[in-house]
């Protein structure tokens, strides 16, 4: 029997942490979405921070983002690391005045409290080749450990950006495992009713890791690449970008698998990666040309 | 006094660009005061991450400009460049005077002395010196057109208790500074430098950089006093640190005593590089399980000290978990791993490299006289452990991880040593390697980048050395010269010339070798002119060089230096230049040298044995080669061919005798020249 954890005060499990940052965004004025409904590797790929964040009106989203990384699997016998893992994801156009303070606001609600701790901006610059996108910011480190992507960006979909926007990045789990004090990601609080994480997702880190090293077959994810990127050029030529958008997305997620699966050699690699980023510049372009028809 | 204090607050602007951001702000600060004719008392740049502070003194209430006299076209020229001129003073012709000078009559414009006001003048020329800060890296926000490192927030200026009032790009400054506390930010009035750095120290808040480094070593020093440990302190990490925080709190923490199992190079790696801690050994170089960090913020819960030591608890056991695997892997078997990992574009992967590395340990163990087992095998393993997880966590540790795996696999001592050596030296003042396998290794690595990326054109340009070529280059000398090396370094290119085409790789440069040796040539003269020897010297050696054995190149320049004013120099100069100077007057069409049936006086032949003496000593083997005693040879042809001049002459009637004895001063100079080539070297 699962035993229930009663009423700790300043206790947060990892749906309370979803919880409160929604809330917290949503009073902040964001749009508070759901996740995108399509295999992504990050927060950042959902359309509402990759396409939202070009051309110039102003837009303001907070979601939960699960994302895969197919390579990170290790058949849930690391204690940090997992293949699926969830980011909560803040895009901001334009960048406010006081982002900084905002966000330190948004960590007391989910119980890391400013003053009793170190929390520092550390360099971090970002770029992402398959989405020809870059930015500057930083990692925001809680007393050693990283928490959160504190990301301008400066570049996306190979535009560059005016005005800029500002993304952030929590990373649930670590922000659990540190409010929770885990040292194993499994052992993390779900809920009050004594689910932890190991109940909802140790059985699928076992079985999409060896689906993602040993079992994906190769030569069905070579042909679904190759039918994603001609589905999204011909979707670009009838200038449809969101749809085009959602097969570059699909054609990243196999990228990702093939690559997990080591078929993928070297000389190859940059060749995908470019392909990719071609269907991510089509659908971004795109998308702002419609923008500014409407 | 006067002072002037200008704040630029902002986000977190990382360490170094904060450094130069300083360095340039005092530059180009100094110039604009000075092309304003102000001369500030003190000028100090202070940062922390979010402030960049300027505190100047002594500026004068007004800028006097006395009169002057600005000279102007001469007497004579058309009116319209008189009128011209005299327009772009704000004069009428009349108003310019004419004077006489050295070169002639001249057209002199009176300029008015004036008076400026210095705060007007400020206003003016602060904006520009903050416009003209090139940022390494820098960012645009919001819906601004200002590149700065981070978002610049607010710009305070006081000048002599007054708000100094001018606008940059989107802002205008303020009478007040920033005030973070938790998730609140206040505006705070500050009327001068004092009032300023008192508030920012009620805050815990140490403005000056150097005092907060100071601040950090000082804590650092007492707690290695205390803990009886080495009071060494990693110097651009502690620069770093100091610039990470503002109100550093120094805390000592601790992790698992077990870790200390953990080769050192990883504890460290992770305290050091990716956690920013500085660790402890004692006396006997033994590391404690005790590290430091500098927070930022009071630990009154001791939350921050146990959250860091989770996160290093965390980390070193990821690390255990990888070293335990990945030491395990056999280095052999994981040759084949390195096929996916790439050595450069157009350059093929790692893999191809290690086969490259081995066909030439061949080669080179030969001329080395090395075992060419052993450096075989140290070839194909220097990159294996690029593909285990532990260096894919800690890149910094390649090298040293593959020599650990070695160890633990029983492979020999020499060949694991020569995993991490063959990539030193470092930087210029590192250490190279020593030990045969090592250097040879080294050798190979170092000359197998720089044929690389000739063949495909990645050259280094004057202000681009992208692949660090300068610093291949400069090692793979220094390790020769250091190790007392002779390598014919042409055959070694060819050989790698050729393995690169054979394993596909394009070639984009058919002049590769050439610009190759010519670049490690230019880098053996800066090595040279390091040493301080002069530069006709430098210019003699590299000229008769056979662009093969740089040892042989470097011993005889130093030989050179050391006695070119010392007797056996400048006999040995004033000889060949004695049998030059004949030779540039007489055009002797050469052909084999002199003929012995010729020669008619005694001092004739004994002049040409030498000669053939001193040939013969410069065939010996070149690992058998003394310089000093081929410069004493040569210096000592002083006596026969005194003896030469003094009794024969050269300009005999008879024209075949006459050449001749060309031919034998001739045979004589280009003799010299196989040393050094003397031509190039001033007279003393």
């Amino acid at each position: 029997m699962p035993k229930k954890i009663k009423n700790k005060k300043n206790f947060f499990t990892f749906q309370d942490v979803v919880f409160n940052l929604q809330k917290y965004w949503g009073k902040y004025g964001c749009v508070i979405l759901q996740p995108y409904d399509l295999e992504v590797g990050a927060g950042t790929f959902h359309p509402a921070t990759t396409l939202r964040s070009l051309g110039p009106k102003p837009w303001k989203a907070a979601y939960v983002q699960p994302s895969r990384r197919p390579t990170d699997g290790r058949y849930g016998k690391n204690p940090n690391r997992l293949q699926h893992y969830y980011q909560f994801q803040v895009i901001i156009k334009p960048s406010p005045k006081n982002i900084k303070q905002v966000y330190l606001k948004s960590l007391s609600s989910i119980g890391i409290i400013a003053k009793d701790h170190d929390i520092r901006f550390v360099e971090d610059d970002w770029e992402s080749p398959t989405l020809g996108a870059a930015g500057l910011g930083w990692e925001v480190w809680c007393d050693g450990m990283e928490i959160t992507q504190f990301t301008y960006f400066q570049k996306m979909t190979g535009i560059e950006c005016k005005p800029i926007s500002v993304e952030l990045t929590y990373g649930l789990e670590r922000i659990c495992m540190f409010v929770q004090q885990k040292k194993n990601i499994f052992d993390i609080d779900w809920n009050s009713e004594g689910v932890k994480y190991k109940d909802v997702y140790f059985q699928s880190e076992k079985e999409f890791s060896a689906y993602n090293f040993d079992h994906a077959n190769t030569d069905f994810l070579l042909k679904n690449f190759e039918m994603a990127e001609s589905e999204c050029k011909s979707l670009l030529e009838k200038k449809l970008s969101l749809p085009a958008y959602d097969q570059c997305l699909k054609a990243s997620h196999i990228f990702n698998l093939l690559d997990s699966r080591g078929v993928i050699s070297v000389a190859e690699r940059t060749g995908y990666i470019n392909r990719i980023r071609e269907l991510a510049k089509g659908s971004g372009s795109i998308w702002l040309d419609n923008q500014i028809e409407k | 006094m006067s002072e002037l204090l200008i704040e630029l607050f902002s986000e977190e602007i990382p360490s170094n660009l904060q450094i130069n951001a300083r360095k340039q702000l005092e530059n180009l600060l100094k110039q604009n005061l000075s092309s304003s004719n102000l001369e500030p008392k003190t000028l100090e740049i202070f940062s922390t991450p979010t402030r960049l502070a300027i505190f100047i003194t002594g500026l004068p209430k007004i800028i006097k400009i006395p009169s002057t006299e600005v000279k102007g076209p001469k007497v004579g020229v058309s009116e319209d460049v008189i009128n011209n001129y005299a327009k772009s003073k704000n004069l009428n012709i009349s108003d310019l005077l004419e004077k006489k000078t050295e070169k002639g009559n001249f057209y002199f414009a009176k300029i008015k002395g004036r008076e400026i006001n210095t705060e007007n003048e400020l206003a003016k020329l602060i904006p520009l010196a903050l416009k003209d800060i090139s940022w390494k890296k820098s960012m645009k926000w919001s819906d601004f057109e200002l590149n700065w490192g981070r978002p610049l927030i607010s710009i305070l200026a006081i000048f002599n208790e007054k708000l100094l009032k001018f606008k940059f790009a989107h802002l205008e400054t303020v009478n007040f500074t920033m005030l973070e506390t938790e998730d609140q930010i206040k505006q705070i009035k500050v009327k001068s430098f004092y009032d300023y750095t008192n508030l920012l120290r009620k805050n815990e808040i140490i403005l000056d950089h150097n005092e907060r480094s100071e601040y950090i070593l000082k804590k650092i020093i007492s707690i290695c006093k205390k803990k009886s440990c080495k009071e060494t302190v990693n110097q651009s990490l502690l620069t770093e640190v100091s610039n990470l925080v503002d109100k550093p709190n120094i805390i000592t923490a601790t992790f698992d005593k077990s870790y200390l199992e953990l080769p050192k190079e990883i504890i460290r790696s992770t305290l050091q590089t990716h956690q920013r801690y500085f660790t402890l050994v004692d006396l006997k170089n033994r590391m404690l399980n005790e590290f430091i960090i500098v927070a930022n913020n009071k630990d009154e819960k001791k939350l921050i000290k146990t959250g860091n030591e989770r996160v290093v608890e965390a980390r070193l056991s990821d690390a255990n978990f990888f070293w335990n695997r990945d030491k395990s892997y056999n280095l052999i078997k994981q040759i084949n791993k390195l096929k996916k990992i790439v050595f450069y574009e157009n350059l093929g992967t790692v893999y191809d490299k290690t086969q490259r590395l081995r066909k030439m340990a061949y080669f080179i163990s030969d001329q080395l006289n090395i075992n060419k087992e052993k450096l075989e095998i140290a070839s194909s393993v220097s990159k294996s452990d690029l593909a285990s997880d532990l260096v894919s966590e800690f890149p910094e540790l390649q090298g040293e991880m593959g020599k650990y795996f070695a160890l633990n696999q029983g492979f020999e001592q020499d060949v694991s040593n020569a995993i991490s050596e063959h990539y030193l030296p470092i930087g210029n003042s590192s250490i190279i390697p020593k030990k045969p396998i090592s250097y040879s290794l080294s050798i190979l690595d170092k000359l197998d980048n720089l044929v690389g990326f000739y063949l495909i054109n990645e050259k280094p340009t004057s202000s681009k050395d992208p692949f660090a070529l300068r610093r291949s280059a400069i090692g793979l000398l220094r390790t020769i010269i250091e190790n007392n090396l002779v390598i014919k370094i042409s055959d070694l290119i060819d050989y790698f010339i050729r393995i690169y085409l054979d394993q596909g790789v394009k070639e984009k440069n058919t002049q590769s070798k050439k610009e190759l040796i010519n670049f490690l040539r230019e880098r053996m003269k800066n090595i040279l002119k390091e040493k301080r020897i002069r530069t006709d010297i430098i210019e003699a050696s590299i000229s008769s060089h056979n662009n093969d054995n740089f040892l042989e190149l470097y011993k005889k320049t130093l030989i050179m230096n050391k006695f070119i004013s010392k007797e056996l120099g400048k006999n040995a100069v004033s000889t060949y230049k004695r049998a030059s100077n004949i030779l540039e007057q007489e055009r002797l069409i050469s052909k084999d040298g002199p003929d012995a049936v010729l020669f008619k006086e005694e001092e004739e032949k004994e002049l040409f044995d030498r000669i053939n003496i001193i040939r013969k000593a410069f065939t010996v083997k070149e690992d058998r080669k003394n310089y000093e005693e081929h410069l004493k040879l040569l210096s000592d042809t002083k006596l026969s061919t005194d003896k030469f001049f003094e009794k024969v002459k050269v300009n005999d009637d008879n024209n075949d005798i006459k050449n001749n004895r060309l031919e034998l001063l001739q045979i004589l100079c280009s003799t010299f020249n196989t040393f050094v080539d003397f031509s190039k070297l001033e007279g003393s």
